[in-house]
């Protein structure tokens, strides 16, 4: 929780009676003959039906629910760029929708000229622009790149300088959909960090993800939306609990419908055509799969700002996570510098290794790392949880645990590699 | 004419976002060419030029009795340049829903502002034009003070294509055939209208005809004003009110009916 004892609580955001209506036609011929006459057969399809909600100020929501349940849509209605059929918005403050980056900007023209462009059609003005230049260019690191025509930039550069322009200012409401994979782990950081400073400064967040890590560690309260409309709507863990619930059901129902009950390798991973194998994409449904501890042995406590410390020279992780199904799940593991550079990172798949199963059905790995082959330093891990194939990422738990290692001998450098001497 | 107030009153909300959509589009038509900004202007100049130039200097081609002035190339431009500025204008008004498309997907902006911007682009690249021709038809008109209806004039031709463009781009929206037939009357439309012969060249029984053509009042107040410097008779004030009218009436209704669902179907 963000908001401050004293603040008073004022709603930001006030979504009443909400319904949208897809109209149907089996034709573009119905649809003109719909506008010219006022009467045509079209089919309707209710996205999101009666949603209704309150935000306050700094709260943060996250919006869970099945593909198809609805979730663009309120995102776009929110956003102002769909209109709703019924009900109500209200929305108090300036609203900012991070939904997709970089459109809008013209290819010939310079990243400047697009910058200023870019803010004209968020409402900021071309005074008020100049007095944000120099702060947007700062951050999205163009350099001299901005006067060059954007379609000279890599897809990466235009996301940069796409999502610096539209937080420039603080909103009152920012609307953020699916995760942010905007440039270069680096830039993300950066992505994140200002999202997070907007939220500590009472910003009310709306975002819409499919990692319940992220929800889990982000949201105050979560909407669960099926079928277009609210099935749950409250605090984040009994929310995000129920839905858990209900996709496990609902795998259950499909295992039992396609009468097998045997490995659902396939099962709601919708991965028609497989991508690239070093380039993992997000599963479209998490489901339940998740990583549910991630140990580290032998790690002091701790203190203050500095992170604990390593009290062995090896390294034991001791991952633990929940499968889906019956589907055996790949871990992953990957270990950085705190500030500076990746040095591994390892799969169970990769390397032909399998995690192990316990008798509570979750799945169990241990990586170690005798000896570890690390100078003094501060190092940062993730873990990772891939589905069988390796090819779809159920849930990550990012750079989420910092620890300080300390090799007794005064050299510098980063890695010892294997070698010898002779 | 709730519907069409309320777009009226979110393109005045946004005037000054207009104002850089204006000046953008206008840009973006010659992004990248060394002349820049004058080229716009130079097609059309170029055309009206060549018109003069063939038909009074190299063929010095007379028109018969009854017509409002006897050389050729003047007489076709003052009828032809508001033609081309007209059918820019609703074309590109026609279109400007569907290049929006992915920009209205992710902005919050009223729709309406991409046909303004559209038609007054057209409009702030031919207004200077059809002034210029205005000032050289000076010895024609002696600056009568009848040639100030050139401007109520302008503003007609403006609020047509403004309801046209509109109209034609919630149609084309709908059903993506409206631009090809469209392209196709605008092309035919030039023989239905008095701008390459003179009114009393067509056939008496025929003449009905060409007020189909909303070009066809406009028009003839052009060629009264700059050719004779003459008020233009209330038929052509009323038949233009009457387009505008029309215009309104069909216009208010199509967007009542797709206002929630015009973004859908881009």
């Amino acid at each position: 929780m963000t908001h401050h004892a004293n603040s008073p609580v004022h709603t930001v955001l006030k979504v009443q009676g909400l319904g949208k209506e897809y109209k149907l036609y089996a034709s573009p011929r119905e649809r003109l003959k719909a506008l010219l006459t006022g009467n045509a057969r079209h089919r309707s399809h209710w996205a999101l039906r009666d949603v209704s909600f309150e935000l306050q100020r700094g709260q943060c929501i996250g919006v869970i629910g099945d593909n198809g349940a609805g979730k663009s849509s309120l995102l776009k209605l929110l956003a102002g760029t769909l209109q709703p059929s019924t009900g109500r918005i209200e929305r108090v403050g300036r609203v900012t929708a991070i939904l997709e980056l970089g459109a809008g900007f013209h290819p010939d023209f310079s990243g400047r000229d697009n910058l200023y462009f870019g803010g004209s059609l968020i409402g900021i003005d071309h005074a008020e622009m100049a007095r944000l230049e120099p702060g947007i260019i700062e951050f999205c690191e163009l350099g001299e790149a901005l006067d060059r025509p954007v379609k000279t930039y890599s897809s990466g550069m235009a996301v940069r300088l796409a999502f610096a322009l539209v937080t420039a200012v603080q909103p009152d409401v920012l609307i953020i959909d699916e995760a942010l994979a905007v440039g270069d782990q680096h830039f993300q950081k950066k992505c994140i960090e200002r999202i997070m400073a907007f939220r500590s400064n009472g910003c009310t967040i709306l975002f819409c993800s499919h990692s319940p890590y992220h929800i889990r560690h982000l949201c105050d309260v979560a909407l669960w939306l099926k079928g277009g409309q609210v099935a749950q709507f409250g605090a984040t863990e009994p929310v995000l609990a129920a839905y858990d619930q209900h996709t496990r059901q609902r795998q259950l129902d499909e295992q039992a419908l396609a009468g097998t009950g045997g490995a659902n390798t396939n099962g709601q991973v919708a991965l028609a055509a497989p991508p690239e194998p070093d380039a993992p994409v997000a599963a479209v449904d998490a489901g339940s799969a998740c990583i549910l501890s991630v140990d580290v042995k032998d790690l002091g406590e701790a203190q203050g700002e500095r992170p604990a410390v390593l009290l062995s020279t090896d390294l034991v992780v001791t991952i633990t996570a929940r499968g889906r199904g019956n589907e055996r799940p790949n871990i992953g593991f990957m270990i950085e510098q705190s500030k500076g550079v990746g040095i591994t990172s390892l799969a169970t798949h990769e390397d032909g290794a399998v995690p192990v199963q316990l008798d509570d059905g979750s799945w169990r790995s241990v990586l170690s790392f005798p000896d570890l082959p690390l100078h003094s330093g501060d190092y940062v891990i993730s873990a990772f949880l891939f589905d069988e194939t390796g090819l779809a990422v159920y849930d990550e738990w990012f750079q989420f645990l910092h620890f300080s290692f300390i090799f007794p001998k005064p050299l510098p450098g980063l890695v010892r590699l294997p070698h010898h001497w002779s | 004419m709730q519907a069409i107030v309320a777009e009226l009153r979110a393109v005045w909300q946004a005037r000054a976002l207009v104002r850089v959509l204006v000046r953008r589009e206008v840009a973006a038509r010659h992004a990248g060419t060394a002349a820049g900004v004058v080229w716009p202007y130079l097609q059309p100049l170029l055309t009206v030029a060549a018109y003069y130039l063939v038909f009074d200097v190299v063929f010095a081609m007379r028109l018969g009795a009854g017509a409002p002035t006897h050389a050729v190339g003047t007489f076709l431009v003052v009828g032809a340049l508001p033609w081309m500025a007209f059918c820019d204008a609703v074309s590109r008004g026609m279109n400007s829903l569907i290049e929006a498309g992915s920009l209205l997907q992710k902005n919050a902006l009223p729709p309406v502002l991409m046909v303004a911007r559209a038609v007054l682009a057209s409009m702030v690249i031919y207004g200077p034009l059809l002034l210029l021709v205005a000032l050289a038809y000076a010895p024609l008109h002696r600056f009568n003070l009848a040639v100030l209806a050139f401007v109520p004039l302008l503003m007609l031709q403006l609020l047509l294509c403004l309801l046209l463009g509109y109209l034609l781009a919630i149609l084309a929206a709908a059903l993506r055939d409206t631009a090809q037939l469209v392209g196709f009357l605008l092309s035919v439309g030039i023989y239905l209208s008095p701008i390459l012969f003179p009114l009393s060249l067509f056939p008496e029984a025929w003449r009905w005809v060409l007020w189909l053509n909303p070009m066809t009042a406009p028009v003839l107040g052009y060629q009264q004003v700059l050719l004779q410097g003459v008020l233009p008779p209330a038929s052509v004030w009323l038949v233009g009110l009457l387009w505008l009218g029309g215009l309104a009436l069909a216009l208010n209704v199509v967007v009542a009916r797709s206002r929630d669902q015009l973004v859908d179907w881009l």
